[in-house]
C-alpha cells in the first residue's frame, strides 16, 4: 500500500481531483476518500499537499522493477 | 470471433510497452508477461448507459499545465471563446506541478546577449535546436514570469489556485477529468476533439474552430518520475489524423534510487513542497543519460554503482570541448525543475545516493523511461508560431516538437518557461485563426465511430493471445484486445494504446537515425555522423496507414525555408 492511511477525511473530494494518476474515489457509502487504484500511485504526494485537513499519510515503499529506455 | 478464454491484462501491456522502448529491459517484460498473461474482464459499467454531450467553442485547449494555462488566457484575450479540457485538474497534472524553476532571460543580468545565448545553446545542442524557438523562450520569458508573479504563482508551492485566478477572472470554462482520445478532422482541417469523463458515463464531443494541444509528452509509466499520467496522448491523436511527429529518438535520463525507486517525492528531495523560483542564464551540456548509457552498453536494465570510462567504447555521447572546459561545479541539489539537473551523472565508486526521506541506496537510471528531452518530441512545427501541418491544429509546451534546445537539455528552467511562452503564442495564433474560419460540421458517422472506439475496451469480454516486430505485434493484435471494467481502466486502456503507438515511433526513429548524437546512442553506430544526420527525424502516417519516416535538415522549416533566429 502506498497511501498508508487516510485519517480524518472530510469527504471534500480534493484528492480525487488533484491526483494526476486517478487513484482515489469517494466511497459510495461513507462519502470518504478511498484508495481505489493503489497500483497507479506515483508517490508524488500531491494528494497529501492539497488535502485541506492533512488526513493523508504516504509510505515510500512500492516494489516494482525499474526500466531503462535507450533509443 | 474471439474465442480465447482469457484476455491479456492491461497492466501487462503497460509493462511490455514500457520495456519495449527500453530494449535493455526486454528481459523484465517477458518475466512479467509470463507471470500472469491473461485476465478475465467483467465490466462494471454498461456501454449503453453512456450519454453524449456536444460542446461548441472557438478555441479548444487540451491540457491544464503551464502551456494550457497561457494558451487559454491569450486565446481569450485575443477575443476567442475558449474551453480548457484536462485529464486531471488545472495545474495538477503532467509535469507542471513538479517544475520549480522558471527560466528568465534578462539582458541586464545575463552573461550573454540574446544572440550569444542562442549561439551557445546551438553549440551545446550540436545544431539540433530550432533557433527560432531557442530565441523565443529567451525573448518572452520575462513577460510570462511577470504575469505568473501577478497571479501568485511564485508565492505558492501548489499551482492550482494561481492558475485558476486568471481563468476565473476571464470566465474561461474548464472541464477537468475528461480524457480526450480523438482529434477530429473534417474537410482537411481541424473540427474538434472527443473524449470521455472519468467521473460519469459520458462521452464529450468538442466542436472547435481551432485546437491547441498542451498535452505534454509522455513516458511508459516508469517509476520514480512524476510522468505516469503522461502517455503521449497528444502526439498519438495528432498522428492519427495525419500530423507529423518528431524527436522520438531522443531520451531523457532522469534517475531514481535503488531503494524505493517508485518514490518520486523523495527522489526529488521533497522539492515538490518548494515554491517555484526564477532561474538565470546558464547554458549546460549535461545530458543526464549516463546511467541509461551504461545499462545499454553493459546489457542490463540497472547497473548500480557501475561506471563506464570513455575508453570502454568508441564514440559514445560526444561532448563539445567548450562545455567540458566550462562545466559548472556539480551542485548538491539542482533539480530546479523538470529537466535533467546538472548533477545528473553516474554515481562515483561506492557513493550512496543522496535521496530525501525514505530514499536509500545508489542512483539508478530509468526513472523517465520513454520520455524524450523536454520539447524535442511532439508535433512538427511548420513555423515559429506553434502551427502544425493540420490547419487549425496548434501545439505548445512538451507536446510541440519545437526542439527548443534540440536533443539535449541546456538551460535549467527553460522547459517551464518554454511552455508558458509557446502556450501564449499558440493561444494568440489559434484565436486569430478561429476568427477567419467557420466551425466545421462533425458528421454523425464520425461521432458514431469515435463512440465505438472510446467504449470498445469496456465491452470486450474475451481476448487474447503473443524489438520492432514485437511492437507491431502489440499494435496489431493486442491493442484491439485491451479491456477495461470501469472509467479508470478505460483511461488506462486508451493510455496504453497511445504508449504502444509511441513505442513504435520511438523504435523506428531510433533505428532510422544511424549515428550517435546527444541523448541518442547506438552501439552499432557509436559515432556522430554530420554528413548524413544533421537532420530531425519526422514521423507521419502514410497513405497506406503505415508509419513513415523522413528527414528534415537542422535549420530549415518543413517547407525548406531557412529558420531565422
Amino acid at each position: 500500500m502506498v497511501v498508508e492511511q487516510i485519517n480524518g477525511c472530510i469527504g471534500c473530494g480534493t484528492c480525487v481531483k488533484v491526483c494526476p494518476t486517478d487513484v482515489f474515489r469517494l466511497d459510495s457509502k461513507s462519502g470518504k476518500a478511498i484508495v481505489k487504484y493503489p497500483e497507479d500511485c506515483q508517490i508524488c504526494h500531491l494528494c497529501r499537499l492539497y488535502c485541506p485537513v492533512d488526513a493523508i499519510t504516504i509510505t515510500p515503499e512500492k516494489s516494482l522493477p525499474v526500466i531503462v529506455s535507450w533509443g | 470471433m474471439e474465442d480465447s478464454r482469457f484476455k491479456i491484462s492491461r497492466r501487462q501491456f503497460l509493462t511490455i510497452a514500457g520495456a519495449t522502448a527500453g530494449i535493455a529491459a526486454m528481459g523484465y517484460a517477458f518475466r512479467w508477461f509470463s507471470r500472469e498473461p491473461f485476465i478475465e474482464n467483467e465490466s462494471d459499467i454498461d456501454e449503453d448507459k453512456f450519454t453524449e454531450e456536444f460542446v461548441t467553442t472557438d478555441v479548444l485547449v487540451i491540457g491544464g499545465g503551464m502551456a494550457g494555462l497561457f494558451a487559454a488566457v491569450k486565446a481569450h484575450d485575443a477575443g476567442a471563446k475558449v474551453l480548457i479540457v484536462s485529464k486531471g485538474r488545472l495545474g495538477c497534472s503532467g509535469q507542471t506541478p513538479f517544475a520549480k524553476g522558471f527560466f528568465v532571460f534578462d539582458e541586464k543580468t545575463s552573461p550573454y546577449t540574446l544572440d550569444e545565448y542562442v549561439d551557445a545553446v546551438t553549440r551545446s545542442a550540436l545544431g539540433s535546436n530550432n533557433r527560432a524557438y531557442t530565441r523565443q523562450v529567451a525573448m518572452y520569458s520575462k513577460d510570462r514570469a511577470e504575469e505568473l508573479k501577478k497571479w501568485g504563482f511564485f508565492d505558492s508551492s501548489l499551482c492550482h489556485k494561481p492558475f485558476l485566478r486568471p481563468i476565473k477572472e476571464r470566465g474561461i470554462e474548464v472541464k477537468e477529468r475528461v480524457m480526450v482520445t480523438h482529434l477530429i478532422k473534417e474537410n482537411g482541417v481541424i473540427a474538434g476533439a472527443a473524449g470521455f469523463s472519468l467521473d460519469e458515463e459520458k462521452i464529450y464531443f468538442f466542436n472547435a474552430k481551432s485546437v491547441i494541444l498542451c498535452t505534454g509528452a509522455g513516458g511508459f509509466k516508469p517509476y520514480g518520475f512524476p510522468i505516469r499520467d503522461l502517455t503521449h496522448d497528444g502526439s498519438v491523436m495528432a498522428y492519427e489524423i495525419g500530423a507529423r511527429i518528431t524527436g522520438k529518438e531522443w531520451n531523457d535520463g532522469h534517475t531514481t534510487q535503488a531503494q524505493n525507486p517508485a518514490d518520486c517525492y523523495s527522489s526529488w528531495h521533497g522539492i515538490f513542497e518548494n515554491k517555484p523560483s526564477i532561474t538565470g542564464v546558464e547554458v549546460h551540456h549535461d545530458l543526464g543519460v549516463e546511467l541509461n548509457y551504461i545499462a545499454y552498453v553493459k546489457g542490463g536494465p540497472v547497473s548500480m554503482g557501475e561506471q563506464l570510462s570513455q575508453s570502454d567504447i568508441s564514440g559514445g555521447p560526444y561532448v563539445p570541448e567548450e562545455f567540458r572546459r566550462t562545466a559548472p561545479e556539480r551542485r548538491e541539489v539542482s533539480m530546479g525543475e523538470s529537466g535533467p539537473p546538472s548533477d545528473m551523472r553516474p554515481p562515483q565508486d561506492g557513493e550512496l545516493g543522496r535521496g530525501g526521506p525514505g530514499m536509500m541506496g545508489e542512483i539508478v537510471g530509468g526513472a523517465s523511461a520513454g520520455l524524450a528531452i523536454h520539447k524535442s518530441e511532439g508535433l512538427v512545427p511548420i513555423n515559429d508560431r506553434c502551427a502544425t501541418d493540420i490547419p487549425g491544429l496548434y501545439a505548445a509546451g512538451d507536446a510541440l516538437g519545437s526542439h527548443q534546445s534540440g536533443g539535449i537539455y541546456t538551460q535549467i528552467g527553460s522547459s517551464l518557461a518554454g511552455s508558458a511562452v509557446q502556450g501564449a503564442i499558440a493561444g494568440e495564433e489559434a484565436a486569430n485563426y478561429a476568427k477567419q474560419v467557420e466551425v466545421q460540421n462533425i458528421s454523425d458517422s464520425t461521432m458514431s465511430s469515435i463512440r465505438k472506439e472510446i467504449l470498445a475496451p469496456l465491452s470486450r469480454d474475451s481476448g487474447y493471445s503473443a524489438a520492432l516486430t514485437y511492437v507491431e505485434e502489440l499494435r496489431d493484435h493486442h491493442v484491439p484486445m485491451l479491456v477495461a471494467r470501469d472509467l479508470h481502466e478505460l483511461r488506462l486502456a486508451h493510455e496504453t494504446k497511445n504508449m504502444i503507438i509511441n513505442a513504435e515511433m520511438k523504435l523506428r526513429a531510433s533505428l532510422f537515425r544511424e549515428e550517435s548524437r546527444l541523448s541518442h546512442f547506438r552501439l552499432d553506430f557509436p559515432d556522430m555522423d554530420d554528413e548524413n544526420w544533421r537532420v530531425w527525424v519526422n514521423i507521419y502516417k502514410g497513405s497506406d496507414g503505415e508509419m513513415k519516416l523522413e528527414k528534415q535538415p537542422f535549420g530549415y522549416w518543413p517547407n525548406g525555408e531557412p529558420i531565422e533566429g
